[in-house]
């Protein structure tokens, strides 16, 4: 049978729950109703938020705390087809916790090196990140990122920014993490303008360019070494590399 | 001439960029609420220059004016170059506006000698007092300290600062003497001894610190270099020794001419490597060289030293306790985690080790996991030394080792 679901995570537990409770046989899990001819039972999950809230518990009573993280952390990867994998990982952890440690069962070792990816992938975001300073002292960054971690950078410029006004922008995902004062939260954003920056602005990226120049030592000129750090998907909204 | 900020930015950070240091890792996370700024345990990258080195902090002198005259480097007095200075107050600004912007994790504070000793670590300690009393800011900071400045500056550089630094240069007294005159060892090292007992004082962990040594510009030998780093690292005097390539920036008899030498960057990645086995794995100095030995150009040094260990081999990988595991060639840390992880579950054979993402291409020769062993090779040092020689495992690409100054990892 496939499974169709909205996205959302409140979406998938309400999938978890009729999967245990109705016993349902899963071949595939997805998002979007498939425009080819299936020859295969097909079942549409609606998102019910008393089926979510129990499952949630379910979770939080079976799962360590670690492992409940893992489950948010898999899902923030929304590029990969993560959901038969996810249902996996909760399959085994309701039947045996001790064995979500196994590595060597290739669905939870495929589970813990997503998650890695995605770990490493929030790393490299909390210093590729670039902020633009706007009329009012806002701080606006733009990013596009394989897997969703505005969750992850919202909270980290949190502790760094002080009062400073900031939002974090995803473009592909039309998403927005928004600190103003004691406002924060994560917003959808259907349509943009472009922002006025504020009159410093222009002198500190030319300033970020020149100290970004003098940095590198002509001798040891390694280009290549450079992209494998940061490689060219990275470099769109980072003004050091805009020639 | 007048110097706009653009020509003084480019001056100062282009004369600080010979230090190697990067680090911003290893801080206490110390957030607090309402304030600008937040160190973060693991270091943050920002971005990476053409030379492949990471940025992470604004690294730069106040001054590049100097009194002193150290052959190898770019700002001794006898050289005619433009000289420039900023204030401390325009450096916090421009620390601010580049912390905002999230271009920095930090900043990394150094400068030649205005003047004297004091008064250069007065102008430095003022730009950190107007960045952490008048700005309230907690970012990452790391200061030079200025070897001669007087006692009470140094402390409060502890108190203001999350690392400090003082740079032995040269591997030994004879070379300082050669090319430092003003310099001598014990005046390098006395500021970080002061630094680490006074800070001591005040909570049982010492302040960070490092310390850079150039390589190549002077006669000594990896072993001389290892020992020394061992030595710092066994005192717990430093948490990080950095080996600085020698780059001729002067002409000077006693150093390689600059039109014909190259900065030695594989002995660099070599040291590296030594290095973080002497940190990580639990080598000492002399199982890695022997007295007056450098090290192989051909194989890493772990690989060296099981190549000359072959009765240690083959390591069980079932078995073996982590301190053993992370000593086969090809296996570092991470290896040996999900080793350890996966062998609860099942006996590993090769080709789980495989599916776990280990690669054999170095470790085969190595180990033995459960019936499986490399049958192909016998284990005489000889004939694995040809076949890890033969499938070029041995052989860096140039183009990637100078990853070695972040990981080493081997
Ligand atoms: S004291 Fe420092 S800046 Fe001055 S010449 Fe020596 S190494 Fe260069």
């Amino acid at each position: 049978m496939i499974l169709l679901y909205d996205g959302s995570f409140e979406g998938f537990l309400s999938l978890v729950y009729e999967v245990y409770y109705e016993k349902l046989h899963v071949n595939a899990i997805v998002k979007k109703m498939p425009e080819t001819l299936l020859f295969e039972r097909f079942h549409e999950v609606f998102t019910d938020e008393a089926k979510a809230r129990k499952v949630l518990e379910g979770i939080a009573k079976h799962f360590s705390k670690e492992q409940q993280r893992t489950i948010c952390n898999i899902f923030l990867c929304d590029t990969k087809a993560h959901e038969m994998t996810l249902l996996e990982y909760i399959r085994i952890g309701f039947k045996n916790p001790k064995e979500l440690r196994n590595i060597t069962n290739p669905s939870l070792f495929y589970i813990q090196n997503l998650e890695k990816e995605l770990l490493s992938l929030v790393h490299k975001m909390y210093g590729f990140t670039r902020f633009e300073e706007l009329e009012d002292g806002t701080l606006y960054a733009k990013i596009e990122t394989k897997f969703n971690i505005v969750p992850f950078l919202g909270d980290h410029f949190c502790k760094r920014l002080g009062n400073i006004p900031f939002i974090i922008h995803d473009i592909k995902r039309s998403l927005a993490f928004v600190k103003n004062d004691d406002l924060r939260e994560i917003r959808s954003i259907a349509s943009f303008d472009t922002p006025t920056y504020s009159e410093e602005e222009s002198h500190f990226k030319a300033l970020w360019k020149s100290f970004f120049k003098a940095a590198a030592i002509q001798s040891r000129y390694n280009p290549k070494l450079q992209q494998s750090w940061v490689p060219l998907l990275y470099r769109t909204y980072m003004s050091e590399f805009e020639v | 001439m007048k110097l706009t900020t653009e020509d003084k930015l480019s001056i100062l950070a282009g004369s600080a960029k010979y230090d190697v240091s990067c680090s911003s890792s290893g801080s206490e996370n110390n957030y607090k609420t309402g304030e600008l700024g937040c160190a973060h345990n693991s270091g943050i990258c920002h971005s990476f220059t053409s030379d492949g080195r990471c940025i992470s902090l604004l690294k730069i002198l106040l001054s590049n004016v100097c009194v002193y005259d150290c052959a190898y480097c770019i700002n001794r007095v006898s050289n005619d170059i433009v000289r420039t200075a900023f204030g401390p107050r325009e450096l916090a600004d421009l620390t601010i506006n580049f912390y905002k912007r999230n271009y920095i994790e930090g900043l990394f504070l150094s400068s030649g000698i205005i003047k004297n000793e004091d008064h250069t670590m007065h102008l430095l300690l003022q730009t950190l007092r107007i960045l952490r009393h008048e700005y309230r800011f907690n970012g990452y900071i790391h200061v030079k300290l200025i070897p001669g400045a007087s006692k009470e500056l140094i402390e409060e550089a502890t108190l203001l600062a999350h690392r400090v630094s003082s740079n032995i240069e040269l591997p030994s007294s004879k070379s300082l003497a050669l090319l430092a005159p003003d310099k001598t060892k014990e005046k390098l090292l006395s500021p970080l001894k002061y630094a680490r007992d006074i800070s001591l004082q005040r909570s049982a962990k010492p302040i960070s610190m490092s310390t850079q040594m150039i390589i190549g510009a002077t006669g000594e030998s990896d072993f001389e270099i290892l020992k020394l780093s061992a030595s710092l690292y066994q005192k717990a005097l430093l948490k990080r020794v950095y080996y600085s390539a020698y780059i001729a920036v002067n002409n000077h008899k006693h150093l390689p001419v600059p039109e014909l030498s190259k900065p030695p960057l594989l002995r660099e990645h070599r040291l590296y490597q030594a290095d973080w086995l002497l940190r990580f794995y639990g080598f000492s100095y002399d199982e890695i060289l022997s007295e007056n030995q450098n090290l192989d150009i051909q194989f890493d040094p772990k690989t060296f030293w099981a190549l000359s260990n072959m009765h240690l081999f083959p390591i069980d990988v079932n078995h073996a306790p982590k301190e053993i595991l992370v000593r086969i060639p090809g296996i570092g840390i991470r290896g040996a985690l999900k080793i350890l992880q996966a062998r609860r579950f099942k006996q590993l054979n090769f080709e789980d080790l495989l599916t776990l993402k280990i690669s054999l291409k170095k470790a085969r020769y190595f180990i033995v996991a459960g019936k499986d062993f490399y049958r192909a090779t016998s284990l005489y040092t000889e004939k694995i030394k040809l076949a890890l020689i033969h499938q070029g495992s041995n052989i860096i690409q140039p183009s990637l080792f100078d990853m070695s100054i972040y990981t080493g990892e081997l």
